[in-house]
Parts: C-alpha cells; sequence; structure tokens
C-alpha cells in the first residue's frame, strides 16, 4: 500500500515536472498556427527553392551528360533538397534571435526564478513551432516535387529512422542556436555568428548542393561536421536508404549533441552569473 | 522637381548616411564585427558554388567566373539600397505599427525620409565583398568597370521598387511583414544561381512578379556584351518600377490610419 502511495507520488511529482512543458508545446503550435500567411508563405519559399534547383540539376545532370552521380538521380537529388529545405524552413524565428532578445531586454533574468528550466522552456516552444510548418512545407514540397519531378521510392524503414535523425537534427540545431543566443551575455549583437552558422549550413548543410555531389574528400569533411547532421542526414537517409551510413550519421549526431549540450549548459550557467535582478 | 532640390535631396541623403555610419560605429567591435561578418557570410555563399563547378564545370555556356560577376553585382545592388535606403524595409512594420506618423510631420518627401532613416551596417560587407571579389570575374579593363557602374544603378533602383511595392502592401492588408520578407527572399533566391538554367514558367515569373531577370539576369548580360537596345530596356524598366512603387506607396498612404504616435526620435 506505501509502495503504491510511493509510485503515485512520484507519478504526481513527474507529472508536474513534465507536463507544463507540453502545455508550452501546445502554446506555441497553436500561436504559430494563428499566422496562417507565415505558413503559407514559407511553402511558397519552398516551392521556388525546389522549382530553381529542378531546373538547375536538370539542365546540370544534362550538360555533364550523366543520369546518376554517386548513386544520386536528379529526382532524387530535388527530393532529398526538398527535404533539408522543409525541415531547415520550419525553424524560423530563429532561435539564436529569440534568445539574444531574451538576454538583452531581461527577460532570461526573470525567467530564472520561475519554476521551470529555461532551457527547456525554450526547447518545448521550439518544438511547438516546428510542427505546423513542418506538416506545411512538407505537404507543398511534397506535391511540387511530385509534379515537378515525379515520385521516388520511400521505404517505412528509411522514413522511420531518417524520423529518428530529424529528431535528433533539431535537437542539435536548438542547442547550436541557444549557445550563439547565449553569447549575447558577453557581446553586444551576434548577427556575425548567426550568419556564419546559417551559411555553414547552406554549404556543409547540404541545401543548397548535396554532399553526396561534393568532390570526394570534402564529402569526408562534411559529413563529420555538425552542419550535416541538422536535416541532411534524414533526407539523404529518407531518399537513398543506407544501413552503414545511419549508423554513422547516428554516432556522429550523437557525438555532436553531447559536446553542445554541454557546452550550451555551462555557457548558461556562466552567463546566469552575469545577471542581477532587481525588483520585479 | 527643380534641379536643385534634387541636389538638396542628394547631398543631405549623403549626409543622413554619413550620420547613420558614424552612430554605428561608435560601437566599434559591433560595426566591425558586422561588416567582417557578412564577408565573410558572403564568402561562403560563393563557397557553395566553388564545390559545385568543380562537378558541373559548365551549364549551357555560364562558368564560375560568371556567377563571380553575377555576385559582385547583385552583391553591389543590395548594398547600395541596404545602405542608402535600409529604412524600406521597415515600411510595413510601421505601418502595422503605426511610427509613419513621425514622418509625417516632416517637409520632406515621406518615402524617402522613412528610407534613408536606416542604414544596414551589414551592407558595407557586400559593398566591401563586392569590389574585391569584381576582380576575379575574368579579364578586366575600365570599359568592363565603368559597365558594371552604370549597370548598378538601374539594378538597385528595380530592387528598390520590388522593396517599397512589397512593404506597402501593409498599407491595404494590415500585417504584410512576414509576406514582404518571404517575397523579398523568393527573388533575392534567383541571384544566387547560375541564369542560364532558368526557362518556362519561373523565367516568366523572373520577368513579372520577382523581377529577378531585369536586377541581375540582364545587367549581368549587358555586363559581358553591351546592348544598347537591351540597355534602353533595363532602364525604361526601371524607370517605369520607381514610378509604380512611389505611386504605389502614395496611394496607400491615404489609407494611413495614424497610431497617434508622435514622440522624438533619439
Amino acid at each position: 500500500m506505501n509502495q503504491e502511495k510511493q509510485y503515485l507520488s512520484v507519478f504526481h511529482y513527474l507529472k508536474s515536472k513534465i507536463l507544463k512543458y507540453f502545455e508550452i508545446v501546445k502554446v506555441h503550435y497553436f500561436s504559430s498556427w494563428a499566422y496562417f500567411t507565415n505558413v503559407i508563405g514559407s511553402g511558397f519559399t519552398v516551392v521556388i527553392r525546389i522549382w530553381i534547383f529542378t531546373q538547375l540539376y536538370t539542365i546540370s545532370y544534362q550538360a555533364s551528360g550523366a543520369t546518376i552521380i554517386n548513386g544520386q538521380s536528379v529526382a532524387m537529388v530535388v527530393w532529398g533538397l526538398m527535404l533539408v529545405q522543409s525541415f531547415h524552413g520550419a525553424t524560423r524565428p530563429n532561435v539564436s534571435r529569440l534568445i539574444e532578445d531574451d538576454v538583452k531586454n531581461g527577460t532570461l533574468a526573470y525567467s530564472i526564478s520561475r519554476p521551470y528550466s529555461y532551457i527547456l522552456f525554450q526547447l518545448f516552444a521550439f518544438i511547438g513551432r516546428i510542427i505546423p510548418k513542418l506538416f506545411s512545407n512538407l505537404l507543398i514540397g511534397i506535391i511540387a516535387a511530385f509534379i515537378l519531378v515525379g515520385p521516388v521510392f520511400f521505404s517505412v524503414k528509411s522514413i522511420l529512422l531518417g524520423l529518428i535523425l530529424l529528431i535528433l537534427g533539431y535537437l542539435l540545431d536548438f542547442l547550436i542556436s541557444m549557445i550563439i543566443g547565449l553569447v549575447a551575455f558577453w557581446i553586444e549583437d551576434v548577427s556575425a555568428l548567426v550568419w556564419i552558422y546559417q551559411k555553414g549550413q547552406m554549404i556543409f548543410g547540404g541545401a543548397i548542393v548535396p554532399i553526396a555531389l561534393f568532390p570526394d574528400y570534402l564529402q569526408n569533411v562534411a559529413n563529420y561536421l555538425p552542419f550535416s547532421q541538422l536535416y541532411y542526414g534524414a533526407a539523404r537517409l529518407m531518399v537513398n536508404f543506407e544501413m552503414s551510413l545511419f549508423k554513422q550519421f547516428l554516432l556522429i549526431q550523437l557525438a555532436w549533441i553531447l559536446i553542445f549540450a554541454l557546452l550550451s549548459t555551462y555557457l548558461f550557467k556562466k552567463g546566469i552569473k552575469n545577471v542581477s535582478v532587481n525588483g520585479g | 522637381m527643380s534641379q536643385s532640390t534634387v541636389a538638396k535631396y542628394f547631398s543631405l541623403t549623403w549626409e543622413m548616411t554619413k550620420i547613420n555610419i558614424l552612430s554605428a560605429m561608435e560601437y566599434r567591435f559591433s560595426f566591425w564585427m558586422l561588416v567582417f561578418g557578412m564577408i565573410v557570410n558572403d564568402i561562403g555563399l560563393l563557397f557553395i558554388w566553388v564545390i559545385f563547378f568543380q562537378r558541373f564545370p559548365e551549364i549551357n555556356g555560364w562558368q564560375f567566373q560568371d556567377t563571380v560577376l553575377l555576385f559582385s553585382l547583385s552583391t553591389m545592388a543590395f548594398a547600395l539600397v541596404m545602405v542608402f535606403g535600409g529604412g524600406a524595409f521597415e515600411i510595413s512594420r510601421k505601418i502595422r505599427q503605426g511610427e509613419l506618423d513621425y514622418y509625417l510631420s516632416f517637409p520632406k518627401n515621406i518615402l524617402w525620409h522613412c528610407s534613408i532613416s536606416k542604414t544596414d551596417i551589414s551592407a558595407i560587407g557586400d559593398f566591401l565583398f563586392s569590389i574585391i571579389i569584381f576582380f576575379f570575374s575574368g579579364d578586366i579593363s575600365l570599359s568592363k568597370i565603368g559597365l558594371f557602374l552604370l549597370m548598378v544603378l538601374p539594378s538597385a533602383a528595380i530592387l528598390f521598387s520590388f522593396i517599397v511595392i512589397t512593404q506597402s502592401l501593409a498599407f491595404w492588408v494590415g500585417d504584410f511583414e512576414d509576406g514582404a520578407y518571404n517575397l523579398f527572399h523568393a527573388l533575392l533566391g534567383f541571384s544566387l544561381y547560375p541564369q542560364s538554367v532558368f526557362h518556362g514558367l519561373l523565367k516568366l515569373l523572373m520577368f513579372t512578379l520577382l523581377p529577378a531577370f531585369f536586377i541581375v539576369t540582364l545587367p549581368v548580360e549587358l555586363v559581358k556584351n553591351f546592348s544598347l537596345l537591351n540597355f534602353a530596356l533595363l532602364v525604361t524598366v526601371a524607370i517605369g518600377i520607381t514610378i509604380l512603387a512611389v505611386k504605389i506607396f502614395f496611394a496607400g498612404l491615404k489609407k494611413y490610419e495614424s497610431g497617434n504616435l508622435i514622440n522624438v526620435k533619439s
């Protein structure tokens, strides 16, 4: 009986600890849907990009005289790019900017006295914001890719395992963006860091040129960088699954997540020491 | 507008931009961080094409050097707009928040004043990047430099007008900040890619709704192979769209509802 009571109290304790974060997801999910034109606008940008990629890679493949390069057909390239763009396009507004604002205007200082973890609050808010845009981007993107280059083969296994990489990719993106935002504790404007991170994603994240089309020496470098482990890994495996590549990507991803999780916690603790709350 | 009025506007534009830049330079570290950050950002963008052209060295006659020229011209046009008219990017937000009131109380042209009110400091990085990479865009001659400078002006005018038109839509629809942002980035997207690949409906889009053809494709073509007829076309489009942008902005202004927000700008 006593044990049952104990279990029950542990359950209530966990419920009170975790449930609030799901409420945060819910609030941000619904508020994201409220700006429906923004959701559609984000989908419109994805369509234009896929359209451009289709013309770019169709003509480029024709010019090179090849139909398959490093195992990638034009259709695979376009579907892969569509997925990367849809995954990445769902992350606006930029987490670094939101955290930078919180650091500068003092919201972060007040949040430390509240009964939740600031980092977890931001993470769950990020998840809540992503969901509507991710679904609309994918819906619009899949229709566009289907019309422009026709279908490609997806297996259930590739989608499920790709989904694991995608969820971890979002976590990795959140942690890096969080770190950049927290740097605002020490420098006036983090714009330059945001741009460099974004360009890193564009070059080594396979957002314009898939890493599979890189020269070999650069492919090896790109696959080990965190940028390719955000969204490219998931997209690449969903379109063209290879078990060995999945294991490799998963290991690299987990290693980067560990590094950036430790770094973000360290920076947060160090930064918060600089904060002094005056009044309420 | 008399000649002296135009001259006064030019001199005022210069003075106000100078003040914008000098006040940003008060935070020296931040200033240079933004400038160099943007140069690194632009180099990063160009690096994508270094990789791409290793795989596909030539696409319908378009080579890496052409992309360098494309980047040089588009970043210069963008820099001119953002340095001298960065405030145009905030028209939509100012309409929504009723902040245009501030400009209504001044005797100068409201669109001009609103546009000149902000200088995007990072665009100075674009400006420097544009000059540096121009020298890697193939053979350099005085005539090429002259043509480049000549083409940048109409290109910047069209880009600026596009921003004014899209931002001014907020006069009618209320909140259009994200809409204008998305349209601008859809337009900017075209300026990244080899221009020889576009065809069909997408090309039609570049002539009309997202006029990238007149902002980058035609100016780059004119620097490479000048033709008086095409140049006349570019200038006509630039003048036409500028008049249209001004008309749309002032037509919208008639619908503007004050935010009762008269305050002194610091």
